[in-house]
C-alpha cells in the first residue's frame, strides 16, 4: 500500500499544471513574505533615519537601543484591534480598497528583479516573473495604486477621504505619464523592455547617460509614493489622513504598509533602471562572490531610500494646483526632450 | 505731538456738551465720559481729524450700586501720537443699550458680541450681535454682571437627558429642576438668533459646495477653535470661525480672587507668553498704585520678557512650518531644541519653564541668579546664528516662496483698518510697536529697531518674526551690560486692598499689542480686568483673508498668525 506521499507524487506528476500551481502559490508566498518584511525594515529606517536628521531618538525601546522590533510590536497591534467598518461607508469599495492596493503592490513585485546569483561566472537575476516587457509592466502595474487610493477615498463618505482621493488620482496621473516617458527612453537606450537586459546592457549608468531622465524620474518616483513634498493625498495638516481617515486597524495597516512596499519597490526600480542594477565588481571571497551583485544593489537601493528620507525631513509640502502643474507643464515636456535625448544618442552608440 | 488734554479740549470744543466728565491721567491717556448719544460723532471725528485711526476694542463694566453700565471704547493711534483715549459711555442698567460701532470699525464687531454676551448690553444696529464666547445654553444669563449667581453644576451627567436627534445621533440635554429656576441660576428665556450652524449652511448655495471643519480638534490648529470653510472642490469660498472652545472666564475669575493671586491667572491665558501677561496685570495695578519699580526689577523684567519672546517666537515659527511641510520637517526639531535652551535660562530665574508667576507689584519675585549673565551671554551669540541660519534657510527655498509669498497678504492700511496686532500688522508695513509707542519699564534707554515687512504675506510673517529674535537678542544684550545693582522690589508696602482707581496699561505681547483694563473700587480684589488680547485682534481677519484661496493656503494663512487660541478666548 502507498503511503500518502507517494500518493500526492503521482498525482502531482500526472498533473503537472497542479505542480505548477503548487510551485507557484508558495513562490508568490515567499515573495509577499520578503517584500513585506523589506517594507518593514524600510518603516524602521524611514523613522530612525528620518529621527537622525531631526536630531532625536527615534524608536528606541521594543528590540533594544536600536528599536528594531517596535515594527513587529505595532504590526501586532495593528492585527489585534477591533475592525471597524464606519456605519455610512460603501461598504464593497471600502473593504476591497486595502486589498487591490495590496495585490497592486504584489504584481509589481512579480516583475522585479531583487538582484542575481553569481555562479561560474555567470549571474542568474533573481526574479519570479522574467517577462520581455517587465519595465513596462512594472510601470503600468505601480499605477493600480492610484485606482485603491481613489476607491478608498469615495467610499469612505468623508469629506476628507474624497478630497485626499482626488488629489491623489490628479497628482499620480500628472506624473505617471512622465515617469512612463523616462522608463521608454530607458528602454530606447537598452534596445529591451526586460528590466534584466536593461541592466546587463548599463555599461555606462543610465543616471549619466541621461541625467534630465534620472532627474524627472526620481521626481515622479516621489510623487508617485505620496511623500513629501508630494503628500498632499495624506497631508494630514490639511485634509487629517485623506483617503485613509476612515480605516483603521489592520485595514489602515494594509494600506500603509503598500505604501512602504512602493517605497521599497520604487527604490530598486529606480537602482535598476537609472543606477545599473546590480553591476559591479565581484568581490574576490568565497561565498561572498556569489551574492555579490545582490550586495550591489542593495547598497543601492539603502542611497535611494536615504536619499527620499533625506527630501522628507528637508522640503515643503507643495499645494496640489502646483503639483499638477508642474507634472504637466514642466515634467512632461522635460520628459520628452529627454526621450529624443535618448533615441539619438542610443541610435549614435548603438 | 499731540498730547492728551490738547485732544480734550479739541473734542470739547468740535463736540460742547459732549464730554460728561474727563480726566488727563498723563500726556498717553485721556479718561473721558462722552454723552451716548454723541459718541459715534466723537469718534468719527477723532477717527477723521485726530489721527486715532486705531479702535483697540471695548471694555464692558456692570456698576451695579450705581445702578447703571459702562462701555469704555479704547482708542488710539497707530503711530501718529500716542494718545489713548478711553471714551466711557454709560447705560441704565435696567435694559442696557448703546451704539455700535461697527459702521465706523470693521473689528468692533467680535468686541460689541462679547459685551453683550456676557454683560446683556444691546448694541444698535449691529448687523450680527450673535454670542462668541458662550455656548449657546449659557446665552442670556449675562455671566459677567455683578449679580449673576452661578451657573447649576451640569459636569456630573447624572441629570443628562438623551434625545435622539432626526439625523441619527444622540445629544444629551439638562432639563433645569424648580428650585434652580425658583433660585434664577437657570436661563430660562434664550435670546433669539441664528445659531453657528444655521448660519453656516445658509451660506451653501449648490450641490458642489460643502463645508469642511478644520478644527476644534484637527492637525492645523494650536489651540481649539472650529475653523469651517466652504469648499468647492479646491477653493475656499468662505470661512466661519467659532471660538470659545477654550474660553476659561478668566477676567471673571480675577474678579473673585485676591489682587495677588490674579497674576497666576494671567499666566495662564497665553501660557508661552506668560511673562507679558504677568507684566501687563503687574503694570496696571502698579499703575493704579502710582508705584515707581526699582531700576535694576525693571531690567530684570526686560531680559526676561525678551527672551520669553524669543522662545515664544521660535515655537509659533516651527510650529508653522510643520503646518506646511509636514511633521518630519527637520527645521521644527531644531527650532524646539534651540527654545529650550532659551527657556532653561528662564528657568534657572524663575523655577518654572512656561508658568512663571515672576513679576510682582513693584518689582519681581527673586533676583538673577549667580552667573545668569555669563549663560546668557553664552546662549544668545549661539541663538543669534542660529537665527540667521533659519532666515537664509528660509530665503533660499524655492517651495517655501512658492507657498508663502503673495498668501494672505494685506496691505498697511487694510491692516490698520481690520486692526490686527504684532506680525501681522508689522509684516504690512506698519511700525507700530507697543515697547516704542507706550513705552515701559526700561525701553526708552534701550536700543533697537522695529522689524517690518513690505507685502503683508504669510512669507514676510515668518521673516518677520524670526528678525525681531534678532532684536530681542540685541535688547538683552544691552541690558546685561547695562543693568545695575540694587533692590528688586519697590520697599513701599503693598497694601491688601489697592485704593480705588482705574489704569490701562498696555506691553508687547509676542503676538503684539496687549493692554490690560483693570478697575479698582478699593476692595482687596480686582472690580473688572478687561483683557485686550492680541490674538483676539489678529484672529478676527482671519476669515476674509480665506476667501478665494486654496485650502492648504487657508492652513498657511491661519497658521501664520502665530495663533494662541487660549489667549484669545481667556
Amino acid at each position: 500500500m502507498d503511503g500518502i506521499i507517494e500518493i500526492i507524487t503521482q498525482f502531482v506528476a500526472q498533473e503537472p499544471a497542479i505542480f505548477a500551481l503548487i510551485i507557484g502559490i508558495i513562490g508568490a508566498l515567499v515573495l509577499s513574505a520578503v517584500v513585506n518584511v523589506g517594507a518593514m525594515l524600510v518603516i524602521w529606517a524611514d523613522r530612525k533615519v528620518m529621527s537622525d536628521f531631526c536630531n532625536r531618538f527615534g524608536p528606541n525601546r521594543v528590540g533594544g537601543r536600536w528599536g528594531i522590533l517596535q515594527l513587529g510590536a505595532d504590526a501586532i497591534k495593528l492585527f489585534t484591534k477591533e475592525d471597524v467598518i464606519p456605519a455610512g461607508v460603501d461598504k464593497g469599495v471600502y473593504v476591497w480598497a486595502p486589498i487591490i492596493a495590496s495585490a497592486g503592490t504584489m504584481l509589481v513585485a512579480a516583475a522585479i528583479p531583487f538582484g542575481a546569483l553569481h555562479i561560474g561566472g555567470k549571474d542568474y537575476p533573481l526574479v519570479v516573473a522574467n517577462m520581455d516587457i517587465s519595465a513596462f509592466y512594472v510601470e503600468a502595474a505601480l499605477s493600480i495604486m492610484s485606482i485603491a487610493v481613489f476607491m478608498a477615498g469615495y467610499s469612505s463618505n468623508n469629506k476628507y477621504s474624497i478630497l485626499g482621493g482626488f488629489r491623489g488620482v490628479a497628482r499620480m496621473i500628472a506624473y505617471e505619464v512622465p515617469m512612463g516617458v523616462c522608463v521608454i527612453s530607458v528602454a530606447v537606450m537598452a534596445h529591451s523592455l526586460n528590466l534584466v537586459e536593461i541592466v546587463q546592457s548599463q555599461t555606462i549608468w543610465y543616471a549619466f547617460a541621461q541625467p534630465l531622465g534620472f532627474i524627472i524620474f526620481i521626481i515622479a518616483l516621489v510623487t508617485d509614493l505620496g511623500r513629501v513634498p508630494f503628500d498632499q493625498s495624506e497631508a494630514e495638516e490639511e485634509i487629517i489622513c485623506g483617503y485613509s481617515t476612515e480605516y483603521s486597524g489592520i485595514r489602515w495597516g494594509l494600506l500603509y504598509f503598500q505604501e512602504y512596499n512602493n517605497f521599497l519597490l520604487g527604490s530598486i526600480l529606480m537602482s535598476l533602471l537609472f543606477l545599473g542594477g546590480w553591476n559591479g565588481p565581484i568581490i574576490p571571497i568565497p561565498l561572498l562572490d556569489i551574492i555579490s551583485p545582490m550586495i550591489w544593489l542593495l547598497m543601492k537601493v539603502i542611497i535611494v531610500i536615504w536619499f527620499i528620507i533625506l527630501i522628507r525631513a528637508s522640503l515643503f509640502r507643495l499645494r496640489i494646483d502646483q503639483v499638477t502643474d508642474l507634472g504637466w507643464k514642466w515634467m512632461l515636456p522635460l520628459s520628452l526632450v529627454n526621450l529624443g535625448w535618448a533615441v539619438i544618442i542610443g541610435s549614435y552608440f548603438a | 505731538m499731540t498730547n492728551a488734554s490738547e485732544v480734550l479740549s479739541s473734542i470739547q470744543s468740535a463736540f460742547p456738551g459732549a464730554v460728561l466728565d474727563s480726566r488727563v491721567e498723563s500726556d498717553s491717556r485721556l479718561w473721558a465720559t462722552i454723552d451716548s448719544k454723541k459718541i459715534l460723532d466723537v469718534c468719527k471725528y477723532m477717527t477723521a481729524k485726530l489721527n486715532f485711526d486705531h479702535y483697540s476694542g471695548s471694555a464692558g463694566v456692570d456698576w451695579i450700586a450705581r445702578k447703571e453700565m459702562e462701555v469704555v471704547e479704547i482708542m488710539a493711534s497707530h503711530g501718529a501720537h500716542q494718545v489713548v483715549a478711553m471714551l466711557k459711555v454709560k447705560t441704565p442698567r435696567d435694559n442696557p443699550s448703546v451704539k455700535s460701532m461697527t459702521g465706523l470699525y470693521w473689528n468692533a464687531g467680535w468686541y460689541e458680541r462679547e459685551i453683550w454676551e456676557m454683560l446683556g448690553i444691546n448694541f444698535e444696529g449691529h448687523p450680527e450681535l450673535y454670542p462668541l464666547l458662550l455656548s449657546d445654553p449659557l446665552v442670556g444669563a449675562w455671566p459677567w454682571r455683578k449679580d449673576y449667581k452661578g451657573y447649576p453644576d451640569l459636569t456630573t451627567g447624572e441629570r443628562a437627558v438623551a434625545i435622539t436627534t432626526s439625523e441619527g445621533y444622540t445629544e444629551y440635554t439638562f432639563p433645569p429642576t424648580p428650585a434652580e429656576i425658583e433660585a434664577g441660576t437657570v436661563v430660562t428665556e434664550h435670546p433669539k438668533y441664528p445659531t453657528f450652524r444655521e448660519r453656516e449652511e445658509r451660506e451653501i448655495k449648490s450641490d458642489s459646495e460643502m463645508i469642511m471643519h478644520l478644527g476644534p480638534q484637527h492637525a492645523m490648529v494650536p489651540g481649539p477653535f472650529l475653523l469651517d470653510i466652504l469648499v468647492e472642490g479646491e477653493r475656499v469660498k468662505k470661512a466661519f470661525l467659532d471660538v470659545g472652545y477654550i474660553h476659561k472666564g478668566i477676567e471673571k475669575i480675577m474678579e473673585n480672587r485676591t489682587w495677588l493671586q490674579g497674576i497666576t491667572y494671567t499666566d495662564r491665558m497665553c501660557y508661552v507668553a506668560s511673562l507679558s501677561n504677568n507684566e501687563c496685570y503687574c503694570g496696571a495695578v502698579e499703575k493704579i498704585l502710582g508705584l515707581e519699580v526699582p531700576e535694576r526689577a525693571q531690567y530684570i523684567r526686560v531680559i526676561l520678557e525678551e527672551l520669553s519672546r524669543i522662545q515664544s517666537h521660535l515655537i509659533g515659527t516651527g510650529e508653522f512650518l510643520t503646518l506646511i511641510a509636514g511633521v518630519g520637517f527637520a527645521p521644527w526639531q531644531y527650532m524646539i531644541m534651540d527654545r529650550e535652551k532659551v527657556i532653561s535660562l528662564i528657568e534657572s530665574v524663575t523655577g518654572a519653564r512656561l508658568t512663571h508667576t515672576f513679576v510682582r507689584f513693584g518689582g519681581v519675585r527673586n533676583d538673577l541668579p549667580e552667573g545668569f549673565a555669563d549663560q546668557c551671554r553664552k546662549v544668545l551669540p549661539y541663538m543669534k546664528s542660529r537665527t540667521e541660519e533659519f532666515i537664509e534657510l528660509f530665503a533660499q527655498d524655492p517651495i517655501y516662496h512658492a507657498r508663502m509669498e503673495n498668501i494672505g497678504s494685506i496691505s498697511a492700511e487694510t491692516a490698520k483698518r481690520m486692526g490686527c496686532a504684532g506680525r501681522v500688522l508689522r509684516a504690512a508695513g506698519v511700525a507700530y510697536d507697543m515697547r516704542r509707542e507706550d513705552p515701559i519699564l526700561v525701553y526708552p534707554e534701550l536700543d533697537f529697531d522695529i522689524v517690518t515687512g513690505t507685502r503683508g504675506d504669510s512669507a514676510d510673517r515668518i521673516d518677520c518674526t524670526l528678525r525681531e529674535i534678532l532684536q530681542s537678542i540685541r535688547i538683552i544684550e544691552q541690558c546685561l551690560d547695562k543693568i545695575p545693582s540694587g533692590p528688586i522690589r519697590t520697599e513701599v508696602k503693598i497694601p491688601k486692598k489697592i485704593p480705588a482707581g482705574e489704569a490701562y496699561y498696555r506691553v508687547e505681547d509676542p503676538r503684539g499689542e496687549m493692554g490690560m483694563y483693570v478697575i479698582s473700587d478699593g476692595g482687596d480684589k480686582p472690580y473688572r480686568v478687561k483683557v485686550r488680547g492680541p490674538f483676539y485682534a489678529t484672529f478676527q481677519t482671519l476669515t476674509p483673508l480665506l476667501e478665494g484661496v486654496y485650502i492648504a493656503d487657508a492652513v498657511a494663512i491661519a497658521g501664520s498668525m502665530d495663533g494662541c487660541p487660549s489667549e484669545s478666548d481667556r
